[in-house]
């Protein structure tokens, strides 16, 4: 259980210690609450339930996109810094590190995107209803929600820590983040408009498994990639 | 304790590291010098199980870096030129996240105990960050021995270290070394490694150059003598001429001047030059054989490294 160990000293000491981190969070939080006040053209029907899912959907996607930027950022900082030698030269597996780190920022990332989801849903509560919300936006769903964060933050968090620990500087980490999330957002943009011609849950199920592929697919090249040569060479 | 065993390790055509071979036993200090690119830390990196080694091996405590790089890791302690601490922990719970990462028993006792042993247990509850530059040495010093580790890796640890705190380092890494620790000393200060290091590894582009104790290297080369008289130099070099010494005039300390001369006879030559001396009425006031410091045996040998 040593990956614990790292992730909750990320969790505790550098998360929510780190006023920058923090004010990210906080505006990758608050945009989709903004959507959410300013959208005032959701027409009754199956349009405007899509709109209404759309708008939750964007309550999770918007914190997962600060959690990729946050993943890259910190791992290349260690290298910077330096701090990651000393947990080079510990008695842990390779592996631990890169799960201790990517659990330490997925979890944080994944309370601010429960927040978001739960006070979209009483903002959106409020402005649309609160029968139609609920209707609209179910417990499944939004579970359903809450399990594509999680897949798409592990997936994109562990490609940002592969690169992240091939590149030196954090301005080159912030550029390969900025790469995955604007492709991050293309993907979204390409399932939404795909979302609003399919009726039913199949476009999340699809989106689901794609992520699940990827997640797989990215832990297991992390777990070959990253090695502690590969590392301190690039130190 | 540490033997290293024909090691190389190449980075793409670069060879960092070309079949070097050396000890560091228990209860020694070993320091490994030779300049920049030599492959000094690239061979303490894979000492320590960080770096793998492209060929050979190297046995830390019996334990095999290529087979056992885990075990060899929780039997070494790094302490790198830069602290590199988290800034934003308290001491005491640094101390104690790396006691757990060791498997320490009661990790936080520990913690305590060596916040003591370096004179910090008052700071144990303050950041980091707020550190100075020789107390983060020290936190990095302590964190290297929170699994109290048979072998130590230091690689330049006093660097940027004002001289009163180096001496306290030095003091301390000394203690170790009663305590049986195998100590591997990488350093470019080859003041400190002679005060403190019993034997001396030099690398001069990925293969040691000269393995020695650190008095055997220093005694090594022709023995070299100074002569102080009183007046010009003028009539003492032409004193000396017949003797064909080579003696090359110093420059006057204390309004005393000097000729210095090498010789691998000094039974023989030495008084035969000092006769010469008195004769050419040259108030001679001392003869001193001259103490080669690591500095020059070190230079000889990157010279002769060189070719």
């Amino acid at each position: 259980m040593k990956w614990w160990l790292i992730a909750w000293r990320e969790i505790r000491w550098e998360v929510f210690l780190d006023r920058a981190s923090l004010l990210r969070t906080a505006i990758f939080v608050l945009v989709p609450m903004l959507l959410i006040f300013s959208n005032r053209s959701i027409g009754p029907g199956g349009a405007g339930d899509i709109a209404i899912i759309g708008l939750a959907l964007q309550s999770v996607l918007f914190p997962s996109l600060g959690g990729v930027a946050l993943i890259a950022a910190t791992f290349t900082a260690e290298k910077e810094n330096g701090t990651i030698v000393p947990l080079l030269a510990a008695p842990i597996r390779d592996f631990d590190i890169v799960l201790g780190k990517l659990v330490g920022m997925v979890i944080p990332v994944m309370v601010s995107c429960a927040v978001t989801l739960t006070a979209a849903y009483v903002l959106a509560g409020f402005r649309y209803g609160a029968e139609r919300v609920a209707h609209v936006l179910t417990p499944e769903l939004l579970f359903a929600l809450l399990v594509l964060s999680l897949l798409y933050v592990v997936t994109t968090g562990s490609i940002a820590m592969i690169v992240a620990a091939r590149v030196r500087s954090s301005r080159a980490a912030q550029q390969i983040a900025g790469l995955v999330i604007a492709l991050s957002i293309a993907l979204f943009a390409t399932l939404g408009f795909v979302a609003s011609q399919v009726a039913g849950g199949w476009p999340l199920l699809a989106l689901g498994l794609v992520l699940l592929a990827f997640d797989v697919a990215a832990l297991e090249v992390a777990r070959r990639v990253w090695q502690r040569g590969e590392v301190i060479g690039r130190i | 304790m540490i033997d290293v065993q024909h090691l190389s390790r190449r980075f793409g055509d670069v060879v960092a590291l070309d079949d070097a071979s050396f000890q560091v036993q228990p209860g020694e200090i070993v320091a490994l010098l030779g300049p920049n690119g030599a492959g000094k830390t690239t061979a303490s990196r894979i000492i320590g199980g960080i770096l793998a080694p492209s060929d050979g091996d190297v046995l830390v405590d019996g334990l095999s870096v290529r087979t056992d790089a885990d075990r060899v890791r929780a039997r070494c302690g790094f302490v790198t030129d830069q602290p590199s601490l988290y800034e934003r922990m308290p001491l005491r719970v640094y101390l104690g996240f790396f006691a757990r990462l060791y498997d320490v028993r009661d990790p936080d006792a520990r913690a305590v105990a060596l916040a003591k042993l370096l004179g910090l247990d008052d700071v144990l509850d303050k950041r980091l960050g707020a550190f100075s530059r020789g107390m983060r040495q020290k936190v990095a010093i302590a964190r290297a021995l929170v699994h109290d580790p048979p072998v130590l890796l230091l690689d330049e640890p006093a660097t940027a270290l004002d001289p009163e705190m180096a001496q306290t380092l030095r003091a301390f890494i000394v203690s170790l070394r009663a305590r049986h620790r195998a100590i591997l000393l990488t350093t470019h200060d080859l003041d400190e490694a002679q005060r403190i290091a019993d034997r001396v590894v030099v690398l001069f582009r990925g293969r040691v150059a000269r393995i020695g104790g650190t008095q055997e290297l220093r005694s090594g080369g022709r023995p070299s003598f100074r002569v102080s008289f009183a007046g010009g130099a003028d009539a003492a070099l032409a004193a000396l001429a017949p003797l064909a010494l080579g003696a090359t005039v110093l420059p006057p300390e204390n309004g005393l001047s000097t000729v210095r001369f090498e010789t691998d006879d000094p039974a023989n030559i030495n008084p035969r030059a000092l006769r010469a001396l008195l004769d050419a009425n040259v108030r001679v006031i001392t003869v001193a054989a001259e103490e080669r410091t690591l500095e020059d045996a070190y230079m000889a040998i990157l010279a002769e490294a060189r070719g």
